[in-house]
């Protein structure tokens, strides 16, 4: 059963790390616990996610079209903006790093893949040896009604993009 | 079923990105199969196995241990390094170009976990949201036959460590 508008968003408990500038590029802190409705409650947010940390589209051009609408999506009363993949806290916190999403995006971890698949919106890339992802979406929600869910069915960015979320809003 | 010295070791794909020192840190190129029975036949060489790149055993103690006995590990006769993690090639690669690793370690990934489940050496990790992992350990194969197996059974890095592969060697 997927999610769709006018649900409320399940609840749920990723990984993250809170963005520290001093922390290095090669340092492993321990994730924190994000669960979604103790952190949503009475916000406007954005959770898109992203089938794989350092894939190619992935970092190319999903991520950075969130990072570079930032400031268009504050403006418009999103308070967090949220990206979502099946790896661990871990990982993801790398992965901001390398990308420069800063304290603009919360990279969340969704390594056991339960808050995807409580969405509905689990992608099997066994074959691929990549096990288990997400789909590629984006959602609005606000005081933790969604708003808007636009899922990927192809390759591109499109239902998924900063751009179509800020054209929602 | 366990594997244990003595054992042809099994085949499987792991796949992973060739060291390239010309590769931005941000750049994802996709993987390529790295086929175990075709790459180390006539062989020595070392796996040994981290259960998540980026976390704090792994990244401080396990595989720099590694990188630093390269060049002693090859004057014993081992031609291939391999770490392997239950994480894509994508990730893998990263962890690499963060790590230093460059040429010394192949960073492999075993993704959908079928060569860390054929060798019997998986652990659950899904309550600390990382679903299933490989254990760390060590093992050492020439000519495809395994000569040393060390699984860690507590935190830390003992027999499955670049210093007790080198005793055995």
């Amino acid at each position: 059963m997927t999610v769709k508008v006018g649900d409320k968003i399940p609840d749920g408990e990723l990984a993250y790390v809170p963005y520290d500038e001093k922390e290095e590029l090669a340092a492993c802190t321990r994730p924190q616990p994000f669960k979604v409705h103790e952190q949503l409650k009475g916000k406007k947010a954005v959770i898109f996610a992203i089938p794989g940390a350092f894939t190619p589209t992935c970092t190319e051009t999903h991520l950075p079209g969130f990072v570079k609408n930032y400031d268009a999506l504050k403006a418009k009363g999103v308070d967090q903006v949220i990206c979502v993949a099946v790896n661990d806290g871990f990982v993801m916190n790398a992965f901001g790093k390398v990308t420069g999403t800063k304290d603009k995006i919360i990279m969340a971890g969704d390594g056991g893949a339960v808050f995807t698949h409580a969405l509905g919106l689990p992608l099997d890339l066994t074959a691929l040896g990549l096990g288990t992802r997400s789909k590629r979406y984006a959602l609005i929600v606000d005081d933790l009604v969604i708003k808007y869910l636009g899922v990927e069915e192809g390759g591109d960015v499109k239902a998924s993009s900063a751009e179509e979320v800020l054209a929602q809003l | 079923m366990t594997i244990k010295v003595g054992d042809i070791i099994p085949d499987g794909t792991l796949q992973y990105v060739p060291y390239d020192p010309s590769e931005s840190l941000e750049a994802c190129p996709r993987p390529l199969p790295y086929k175990i029975h075709e790459k180390l036949k006539g062989k020595k060489a070392i796996i040994f196995a981290i259960p998540g790149p980026f976390t704090p055993t792994c990244s401080e103690d396990h595989v720099p241990g590694f990188i630093k006995a390269a060049d002693s590990l090859h004057a014993k006769g081992v031609s291939d390094i391999i770490c392997l993690s239950v994480v894509d090639g994508f990730v893998m690669n990263a962890f690499g170009k963060v790590t230093g690793s460059k040429d010394k370690v192949i960073m492999a990934g075993d993704g959908s976990a079928i060569f860390a489940n054929a060798l019997g050496l998986t652990q659950d990790l899904t309550k600390g949201g990382m679903g299933v992992r490989s254990k760390r350990f060590a093992i050492v194969v020439d000519d495809l036959k395994v000569t040393y197996v060390g699984v860690e059974e507590a935190r830390g890095v003992t027999v499955s460590g670049a210093d007790a592969v080198l005793a055995k060697l």
